[in-house]
């Protein structure tokens, strides 16, 4: 049953969310074929340099709307077809509450890895149309992260920061589901008793790190202003266990709300 | 074979803050009959129904389907029809009957596309694009195309012309599983009064009466309307 749940999952989100990532693919060529053209054209015509930065602006506006707009339609997407009037249907199907979950998780993380994807790409491919921008960019990539962390980059390190990248993915997804499950256990509005849940557990989790860091720090000899940024943003093994910690409780929570408190009143 | 009743409460009792929704329910409910669950607007049909479907959980007392609390197993032999729509407006008639084929086993396919073809409903056509009232007969003939133990039909006739309450009725008799249950919840008695074969009327959250429909018309000399009225008046 998990498999049928994903495949309606996917037919219920496709026609909104590819439609929309093809716009920035649209845009991510356009883009990159005005910034291409500025570049050897910039002497003769000055008008073509506002069109550049017009494009540019509109490029960046589409990229964030296509991000937001994603996250905001699998949110809208996750309430009405589970504590909405199509949960009606969907909690008397016959099928296990954890697929349910899982099937809801996979699909909404899945169209936010593709976005983030599609986001680096695109950054990665525009700056392409300019060579000397591209190696520049790619060289303060490298000076940050060293600077920040002072690690070496190695395969194992790519590889285990893009694990917990997707860890940390699917917690933020069962956060939200969590939070929206809570905020079902009310009586009266539930959304903005949602909401409440979303805001409490994010002081906890900035509780949580703040404890997690100075307990590191602690053991640290070598205390700089950047040690705690760097301890949050470069460490994969940071990152992956509060991914797989985030992973856990929020599915034990959105389980728990699901099969022992439904609340369709 | 099972021979626990299709549907059994023992003390059910629901509560939302302080305001009591169902009072101890105890409530056996036999196989291979329709049930009428009559009761005003608020005595506590639909939250009964939503307790048995798994919808809502109750304060406490139990509900058992067949002898087993509401779960994979029981929402395998239920065939509920809400009281309102739960239809995905984007999908297509012929997807939902798609949707409803891969998650029934009890689906009856033929069925289904029998009764949208006698009401010249196009299986491509978007469930967005149909009136309020086709989209209530698509929900219904969902339902009805189940080969199921139990249907559950929450006010199925509210809201409708006297000509659509008709047709829902006919659909519900001429298409329900001879060997299992209709439980049909309702305020509006007298269309639904010829189909029953027994009636429970509940009124505040409580059970008040629970009679064979013949029943009362021989013991009471009236009709299940009439009495309904007589129990019910303010």
């Amino acid at each position: 049953m998990l498999g049928k749940l994903m495949k309606y999952e996917w037919k219920a989100t496709w026609k909104l969310l590819l439609p929309a990532n093809l716009v920035l693919v649209v845009m991510t060529l356009i883009a990159w074929w005005m910034t291409n053209m500025v570049e050897y054209s910039r002497a003769e015509f000055q008008m073509i340099d506002f069109m550049e930065v017009m494009v540019i602006l509109t490029y960046v506006i589409s990229m964030f709307a296509v991000y937001i707009g994603t996250a905001i339609f699998l949110i809208y997407r996750f309430y009405t077809s589970t504590y909405g009037d199509q949960g009606y249907l969907l909690h008397t199907l016959p099928v296990d509450t954890h697929h349910i979950i899982l099937a809801k998780v996979f699909v909404s993380a899945s169209w936010l890895l593709i976005n983030s994807v599609m986001m680096i790409g695109s950054i990665l491919f525009l700056f392409t149309a300019r060579e000397d921008a591209f190696f520049t960019m790619m060289e303060g990539v490298m000076d940050v992260v060293e600077y920040m962390g002072g690690e070496e980059i190695t395969m194992f390190t790519m590889v285990m920061t893009l694990v917990a990248y997707v860890f940390s993915l699917f917690a933020r997804v069962l956060k939200v589901s969590a939070c929206i499950s809570l905020g079902q256990l009310s009586s009266n509005h539930k959304l903005l008793l949602s909401f409440a849940w979303y805001i409490g557990v994010y002081i906890v989790e900035c509780i949580c790190q703040g404890l997690f860091f100075a307990v590191r720090l602690a053991f640290q000899k070598h205390v700089s202003s950047w040690t705690y940024y760097s301890y949050y943003d470069t460490q994969w093994e940071t990152t992956l266990l509060a991914g797989i910690i985030g992973c856990v409780v929020f599915y034990v929570l959105t389980w728990y709300v699901m099969s022992r408190k439904l609340n369709l009143e | 074979m099972n021979m626990a009743p299709m549907v059994q409460c023992m003390g059910l009792t629901k509560t939302y803050g302080r305001k009591i929704a169902l009072n101890q329910i105890y409530l056996n409910l036999e196989r291979g009959r329709i049930i009428g669950l009559l009761g005003p607007n608020g005595s506590g049909k639909t939250t009964l129904i939503k307790i048995m479907n798994g919808l809502l959980r109750p304060t406490s007392g139990e509900v058992l389907i067949n002898g087993q609390r509401p779960g994979v197993e029981t929402k395998l032999r239920i065939s509920y029809l809400p009281e309102r729509t739960y239809l995905q407006p984007g999908m297509k008639v012929i997807e939902l009957v798609q949707y409803f084929q891969d998650f029934y086993p009890d689906f009856r396919l033929d069925r289904a596309y029998d009764m949208l073809a006698r009401l010249q409903i196009p299986p491509q056509e978007r469930l967005k694009n149909l009136s309020k009232g086709t989209k209530e007969k698509v929900q219904l003939i969902m339902v009805m195309s189940r080969d199921a133990d139990l249907y559950i039909l929450d006010e199925p006739i509210a809201g409708v012309d006297p000509a659509s309450r008709d047709y829902i009725l006919n659909t519900i008799v001429s298409n329900y599983n001879r060997n299992g249950s209709i439980l049909l919840s309702t305020h509006l008695i007298s269309d639904v009064e010829n189909v029953l074969d027994d009636v429970v009327f509940i009124k505040y959250g409580s059970i008040v009466l629970q009679a064979g429909a013949e029943q009362i018309r021989q013991n009471e000399h009236k009709s299940v309307d009439q009495f309904f009225r007589e129990v019910f008046a303010c």
